[in-house]
């Protein structure tokens, strides 16, 4: 069975099962840009005490036990966007036992609510029922590093002000998205590959594809682009999206933002939201 | 009359009106960094872009180009500049050593020529631009579109039957950059401030009766493409009965009936209207900032139904000038609209608005050269001042 197949009809038994009651921490850390630290708040699997924001898997249509420790100084509201949940307050210091909602097939992006969650970048990638011999993750975000620390001490984002400097994936700018798996695609031809993306920043963003055409599989915003063939593909603030790319040539192909200040770094180019896709023979 | 006292903006993006399937492989192309693209207020603005080498001058958008679905083609060009360049044939699925990319392909040098191969074989719309430092390239003008077509006169096989191809290439850019591209850094704060259908804005456009013309009655393919920072929003009027059927070169699975499409950077669609009997309705389109979201213009399309023929005007026609050569005056017989005389660098020499008829255009005083009058039809004729 072909992937779209799977995608399509839901992975049913094909799925990995996942973790039973896994456990959250919302964590204050750092971020560097360009060596520069700055704050901001993670929501991290209770194991991990480095990485970056969980990966959440979920069966499909199946809600999930969880719980969640906020180790932060204020109460956070989580949420998902796109999906009528209630959310789950989560007050400082405290551990709330939740649910993730039951989910259709699909790729969403899941946040602490509120000024300080969400421009803080405690936000990650939701995955129901996304079983793929070959899947990556793009959870991308537009960052004004200097108001990682306003915002921190309790200021406020301004729509009319904002000048993004730093543009990521998964918290990575080029060239470092290389280093990342789940952002550098690397398959083989023939291969199918599932990518997951995410909009955690404050603009829409729209990734061009070279080499390729993508299959839009699902998205939380546009359901009507589901089945079309893009090289150029928006994410709209807050929207999640299910991609398909299935490659017929082998090489190496950049695929980047195509709003052109996005491929930079503190406004040098290349950098920015940029990463490879790298098919092998 | 001598028209230099009515000096407009120069249509210099003068894409042809295209009946669908009658276009021949584009000839070669240069790129270059001393383009000079005349403003809706007067202003000439720096720009680098392309240009054909037969008329050696540049414009803004670079050339339309159009090729036949099915075919192998080379697109070749020549850098005739101090920096290099390269042509990412954005849609076009090429591979690795075709791609344009510095980094993964090759760049092409200064006093170089290159080709890039690719195979035409998904019938759409496309777009071709400069990768090298692709922030600032891109924004100083560097791009275009292109088109594949089948010459059965459907969009893709099996597809709709269609009458005429309309392309519209949305762009902007920051006058600031173009204006001194040199301290363009950082890059992440380049704004733009100029707003552009087919390197028209403003009255240049709204004016314009060649940027989307047909004849009434027809199935016009509106070839929407954006290179423009900002998302940009089209409001099609209700008589144009429009309809999403393309976007990037594939057909969508289920058309889409739209009043409203937004593109993003890079985006294409085809959208299919029929041109109503009254000419003169017109479409909005707005640009959005995509960092602030708000709205920084709208530019007005007006689509001109008053053309008699479906064949005609065809791809870059020819103009009469006379004498050739010329040391007092050249008499150009012009149709109505926007023209303008480049010199051998590819300068603005002059330019006007012509009403239909023949031109008197002064020579005297103009240095020695090889002189190109163009239309904003596209239409061209060249001639020699001693």
């Amino acid at each position: 069975m072909n992937v779209r197949a799977l995608f399509l009809i839901g992975c049913g038994a094909a799925c990995a099962a996942p973790s039973a009651a896994q456990t959250y921490r919302i964590q204050p850390g750092e971020w560097s840009a360009l060596g520069t630290p700055h704050p901001v708040l993670r929501f991290l699997e209770a194991s991990d005490d480095f990485g970056s924001n969980a990966i959440v898997d979920l069966e499909v249509g199946e809600p999930a036990v969880a719980e969640v420790v906020n180790l932060d100084s204020v109460d956070h509201v989580l949420v998902i966007d796109d999906v009528a949940w209630a959310g789950v307050e989560i007050p400082a210091g405290d551990t709330v036992a939740f649910e993730w909602p039951a989910l259709p097939l699909g790729s969403y992006r899941y946040h602490l609510d509120g000024e300080r969650g969400n421009y803080l970048q405690a936000s990650g990638v939701l995955r129901a029922g996304i079983d793929a011999d070959h899947e990556f993750v793009w959870h991308v975000a537009d960052l004004e590093a200097a108001l990682l620390d306003t915002v921190a001490a309790g200021g406020t984002w301004n729509a009319a002000t904002y000048t993004p400097d730093f543009f990521t994936i998964n918290e990575a700018h080029y060239p470092h998205t290389l280093d990342d798996p789940w952002a550098l695609v690397s398959v083989q031809l023939g291969d199918s590959a599932i990518i997951s993306v995410a909009n955690a920043g404050q603009m829409d963003h729209v990734f061009h594809f070279h080499g390729f055409h993508v299959e839009i599989l699902q998205s939380t915003r546009s359901p009507e682009r589901v089945g079309w063939l893009k090289d150029s593909v928006p994410v709209r603030r807050g929207e999640g999206l299910t991609l398909l790319l299935v490659p017929d040539q082998t090489g190496t192909y950049p695929v980047h933002d195509h709003n052109l200040i996005a491929v930079t770094n503190a406004g040098f180019y290349p950098g920015g939201m940029l990463t490879q896709i790298i098919v092998a023979p | 009359m001598i028209p230099f006292a009515r000096i407009a903006a120069l249509a210099s993006a003068l894409f042809p009106l295209l009946a669908s399937a009658q276009f021949s492989p584009p000839p070669l192309l240069f790129s270059g960094m001393d383009g000079e693209h005349l403003l809706d207020d007067g202003t000439l603005l720096p720009f680098w872009g392309y240009g054909y080498v037969a008329d050696g001058f540049m414009t803004l958008p670079g050339p339309f180009l159009a090729y036949e679905a099915g075919g192998n083609y080379l697109l070749s060009f020549v850098n005739d500049s101090p920096e290099g360049h390269t042509i990412h044939l954005h849609g076009l699925d090429v591979n690795q050593s075709n791609d344009g990319v510095p980094s993964t392909s090759f760049t092409v040098m200064p006093n170089a020529e290159a080709s890039y191969a690719f195979a035409a074989n998904h019938p759409g719309t496309y777009l071709y631009h400069c990768h090298v430092t692709t922030t600032l390239h891109l924004t100083m003008g560097m791009y275009g579109m292109l088109l594949v077509t089948r010459s059965d006169g459907t969009l893709w096989e099996g597809g709709p039957a269609y009458d005429r191809d309309v392309p519209l290439l949305f762009s902007d850019l920051d006058r600031s950059v173009n204006e001194a591209p040199t301290a363009a850094y950082p890059f992440h704060t380049i704004r733009p401030d100029y707003f552009m259908v087919n390197g028209l804005s403003g009255a240049s456009l709204s004016d314009s009766e060649s940027v989307a013309a047909a004849v009434a009655g027809e199935r016009v393919a509106l070839r929407l493409g954006s290179m423009a920072y900002a998302q940009v929003t089209c409001r099609f009027p209700s008589e144009w009965h429009a309809e999403v059927v393309m976007s990037d070169g594939r057909p969508l699975p289920v058309a889409l009936s739209v009043e409203e499409l937004v593109l993003y950077p890079g985006e294409r669609y085809s959208v299919l209207i029929d041109a109503p009997e009254e000419t003169g309705t017109t479409m909005e389109v707005d640009y959005i900032s995509m960092v602030s979201g708000a709205l920084e213009s709208t530019q007005t399309v007006a689509l001109n139904t008053t053309l008699t023929s479906v064949n005609a005007p065809m791809a870059r026609p020819q103009l009469m000038a006379f004498p050739n050569p010329a040391t007092e005056r050249i008499h150009a017989a012009l149709p109505a609209g926007r023209w303008s005389v480049f010199n051998a660098l590819g300068a603005v020499q002059a330019s006007g608005v012509a009403v239909e008829g023949t031109w008197n255009i002064p020579v005297n005083d103009w240095p020695p050269g090889l002189y190109t009058l163009r239309h904003e039809s596209g239409a061209t004729a060249r001639f020699v001042v001693r």
